[in-house]
């Protein structure tokens, strides 16, 4: 199995590389001057921009930049913003926020939509699962923007008003693990839906499969059957699933993040795409990339946990 | 029967998350608060600001949200009173004989948080710094009037023959000059702004060197000090205390907490439920709201905005180079209407090119210009041949919520005067900058100024002298350069105005840009302060804010 990790890190090379240039291209090829968003409204000194151009490459072709960039890299180091701030600070606190969010709506994911894709599962027909099957129809459509400003509003300001005390923070990371319960949750929402719907199916698929049913006719008890036997084998789509979304939440935090205003990389990833700062927005989408690659390398490997029939080589 | 059952949906999604939140969110996220999160004193003094763009340095900070917490760490040699004019705050006197060489002298009381005394040479030390090209301020530009600008600032390729301003001479402990390139009367004016600052002689780590990290923790001798570093790009409050050496005394307030948003909306939610006291700026969609809840603790008042629409009237369409056309298409623009409905409120109707925040504003100057006839501007329009000039085409920047009122305005013109209008949205304002510059634009514009000092002088010469820096139009008159030259060797601010008035006037006449709204602050604060004043520069008087 230490092969198979290796091998699979390592053709997370060429992938990385890939990405790069391709994010790096992508944001150069953006029109406008770079600099000129400094200035904002006003026109950039030309002597202040010659200056930048020089210390940034910018006159360079697109390859000798890329060439420019991997090797700062390859020295530790991420470039600094066209405003002088290094790109690592950036990321230092950041990144935490960030997966801290994307953690905390994982988990929601997990307990609430499998929670409730077990229960319709078990409920097939029955009002319950069709209550809960609208309900995540709800989840689907209403937009992020919308849930997450809602929630805000009632739990965040007028709960507090009507307690006297926050028990939601409306905004900030000030609260500690209390302040990601709403954005997490407001993130999650769409998941969840689609977590609760996946395992409703896997899981009455399994339930119809052979060796449940031979499984109950030999008697045994009806939560281990359950526990043992069904649940254990529907959670192999449910792993893909999840493996996937951390990557999609890391990168999609956008507005959650903005509404809620965590620092984290999410609403960095849109300020820099917008004042072209290239470093950072490179920066991010490499690690960013790079959690994708372990997050579906953690999923394989949780395959063989699951089903033991599954072998890696 | 909908409301209801959406008000179910919301409970129910509350008490999930409740739920959720008592069971599994605790075994979810223990880390407790992140490192990064600041937290504030308890008690402070909360104020929303955007995330400055540079570290806390006030000759590299020309944006709002950095100088208002400058305006907390430092006092300037001047300050601004209720009527807009300067008054000495750190300075004696400054006085001048031929508005050309001046002599600030400077009062003894003042301390920097560190105790070191503020000296002239303070103000020298960061003047040169600041106006040095190799250090890279944003504030540079400010120091172009003084003698000796050129030599530190000589060009792209060329290296620079000076590393010391030529024009500041140090006199004694309180006392320095300042030789200008030019006369100013005006030049006092400029003087509160935060690029004006001094820097203590802490900042520096040898001559003509800031200190790396003196953004992070600056030392300035103003009513609050730093209570702890800030991080730029992870903190996400910048926590300051008061000052109790302050030599003007204390403020009533024990600290001060700048808090970043990075969105408006939110920051009005926390302002609502009370983790925020102070916002000089509101969503404009909370303005109605904002209005009835907080009453009077709702602040409305000027700011120092001018928006326009412009013509480059040197290379543009037939229409942008007339001056009638451009005179008709201004009095075909129902101001009134736009700002009340479109911007809600929160801009005024535009009648003149100085702003209502500086002395030398005079109401209703543009008269019939800026007075919406229609019947009048169709005539003006027909007579001078408007009709045959093809559509006329506004560029905006789609990016900066233009969209509307650019739309209206096409809407009042096409009703109106009976021509075609397009609407022409372009990614980014620089985009519609860099194509005037190289004369590829031929329509007219969108613009705006935002002051750099309370002086007329800021409203005119950037915008319309010739061949000036921000002259977009391509306006170029020498009497009107004349009177501004007139305006800035006048022995007193008063007698300059009179000056700036004229030339004022001539704009009025000829109308390269025309002026369609001011900006207004609209800032609300909680119940938990009171006596809040917000300055034309739109910050806020922290030293008078009070506990309520």
């Amino acid at each position: 199995m230490g092969r198979y990790v290796i091998r699979r890190l390592l053709q997370a090379i060429p992938v990385l590389v890939g990405t790069t240039f391709l994010i790096f291209a992508i944001v150069y090829a953006l029109p406008g001057d770079p600099l000129q968003a400094l200035a904002g409204e006003k026109r950039v000194d030309p002597v202040f921009a010659a200056a930048l151009r020089e210390q940034f490459h910018l006159n360079d072709p697109l390859i000798v930049r890329y060439g420019y960039y991997v090797r700062d890299i390859l020295s530790g180091d991420f470039g600094t913003t066209f405003r002088g701030l290094p790109v690592s600070t950036i990321f230092e606190g950041k990144f935490v926020v960030t997966f801290k969010l994307a953690m905390t709506a994982l988990i929601f994911e997990a307990i609430i939509g499998v929670g409730l894709g077990f229960w319709a599962a078990l409920r097939r027909g029955k009002w319950e699962d069709k209550a809960i099957l609208a309900w995540t129809l709800l989840l689907v459509s209403i937009p992020t923007l919308v849930s997450g400003f809602v929630l805000q509003l009632v739990l965040g300001v007028s709960l507090k008003k009507a307690l006297g005390f926050g028990l939601f923070p409306v905004a900030g990371v000030q609260d500690g693990w209390r302040s990601y319960l709403l954005p997490g949750f407001v993130l999650a929402t769409v998941s969840i839906a689609y977590l609760t719907r996946l395992t409703r199916t896997s899981l009455m698929e399994t339930l119809r499969a052979d060796y449940v049913r031979t499984a109950v006719a030999k008697g045994m008890p009806r939560r281990r059957v359950l526990g043992r036997h069904a649940l254990r084998n529907s959670l192999i789509p449910l792993v893909t699933y999840l493996g996937a979304d951390l990557g999609t939440l890391m990168g999609g935090a956008v507005i959650t993040e903005t509404i809620f205003n965590l620092p984290g990389i999410g609403q960095q990833l849109f300020q820099s795409v917008y004042l072209r700062e290239n470093d950072v927005v490179v920066g991010i989408v490499t690690v960013l990339v790079l959690i994708y690659i372990l997050a579906n390398l953690v999923v394989d490997l949780l395959y063989a946990v699951l089903d033991p029939r599954i072998r890696y080589e | 029967m909908r409301v209801t059952k959406g008000a179910q949906i919301v409970v129910g999604t509350a008490l999930l998350a409740l739920a959720v939140a008592a069971c599994g969110g605790g075994g979810g996220d223990t880390s407790g608060a992140g490192s990064s999160a600041g937290t504030g004193a308890a008690g402070a003094v909360r104020v929303e600001i955007a995330e400055p763009q540079h570290d806390l340095i006030p000759g590299n900070t020309t944006e709002t949200s950095g100088a208002e917490v400058l305006n907390a760490l430092f006092v300037g040699l001047v300050d601004y009173d209720a009527d807009k004019k300067p008054y000495n705050r750190v300075a004696e006197s400054i006085e001048s004989e031929d508005s050309k060489t001046w002599t600030i002298k400077l009062k003894t009381t003042y301390k920097w948080h560190n105790g070191e005394p503020v000296v002239a040479q303070n103000f020298v030390d960061s003047w040169n710094y600041t106006a040095n090209g190799a250090n890279a301020q944003e504030g540079n530009y400010f120091f172009g009037s003084i003698a000796g600008y050129d030599e530190l600032n000589p060009g792209e390729g060329k290296t620079a023959s000076a590393t010391t301003l030529s024009g500041l001479k140090v006199v004694d402990d309180t006392t320095f000059t300042v030789e200008l390139k030019n006369p100013f009367s005006g030049f006092p004016t400029m003087l509160g702004y935060t690029a004006f600052y001094g820097l203590p002689k802490a900042a520096f780590e040898s001559e003509g060197k800031l200190k790396a990290d003196f953004g992070s923790n600056p030392v300035g001798n103003g009513p609050f000090k730093m209570s702890k570093p800030w991080k730029r790009g992870s903190d996400q409050t910048i926590s300051t205390v008061r000052n109790d050496d302050f030599s003007e005394g204390k403020a009533k307030i024990d600290a001060v907490d700048f808090k970043i948003y990075t969105d408006l909306n939110t920051a009005f939610n926390d302002l609502r439920a009370g983790n925020l006291d102070i916002m000089d700026q509101l969503p404009a969609e909370a303005i109605s709201t904002a209005k009835n809840e907080f009453g009077d603790r709702y602040i409305e008042q000027p700011s120092s905005g001018v928006g326009y629409i412009g013509f480059p009237i040197k290379n543009g369409a037939d229409y942008a180079k007339n001056k009638d056309i451009r005179k008709a298409i201004s009095m075909a623009i129902d101001r009134k209407t736009i700002t009340e409905t479109v911007f809600s409120g929160t801009r005024v109707p535009a009648d003149d090119f100085i702003s209502p925040v500086v002395s030398g504003y005079r109401q209703g100057a543009c008269g019939e210009a800026c007075t919406y006839d229609p019947a009048k501007a169709k005539e003006l329009f027909t007579s001078a041949g408007g009709a045959s000039m093809g559509p006329i085409e506004i560029g905006y920047n789609a990016d900066g919520g233009h969209k509307e009122w650019i739309e209206a305005v096409a809407n009042n013109l096409r009703t109106n005067l009976g021509v075609e209008v397009t609407p022409k949205p372009v990614e980014k304002f620089a985009t519609i900058l860099d194509d005037l510059g190289a004369k590829k634009w031929s329509g007219s514009f969108r613009m705006a100024w935002i002051m750099d000092y309370p002086s007329p002088e800021n409203y005119l010469r950037p915008i319309f002298g010739s061949g000036a820096s921000s002259n977009y139009s391509g306006y170029a008159d020498k009497k009107f350069d004349d009177l501004l030259t007139q305006g800035d060797s006048a022995s007193s601010i008063e007698e300059g105005i009179k000056f700036y008035q004229q030339a004022d006037d001539l704009l009025l006449q000829e109308m390269p840009y025309i002026p369609v709204y001011f900006y207004q602050t609209n800032g609300a604060y909680s119940n938990h302060v009171k006596n809040v004043k917000i300055d034309p520069f739109e910050r806020i008087d922290l030293f008078n804010v009070e506990k309520a």
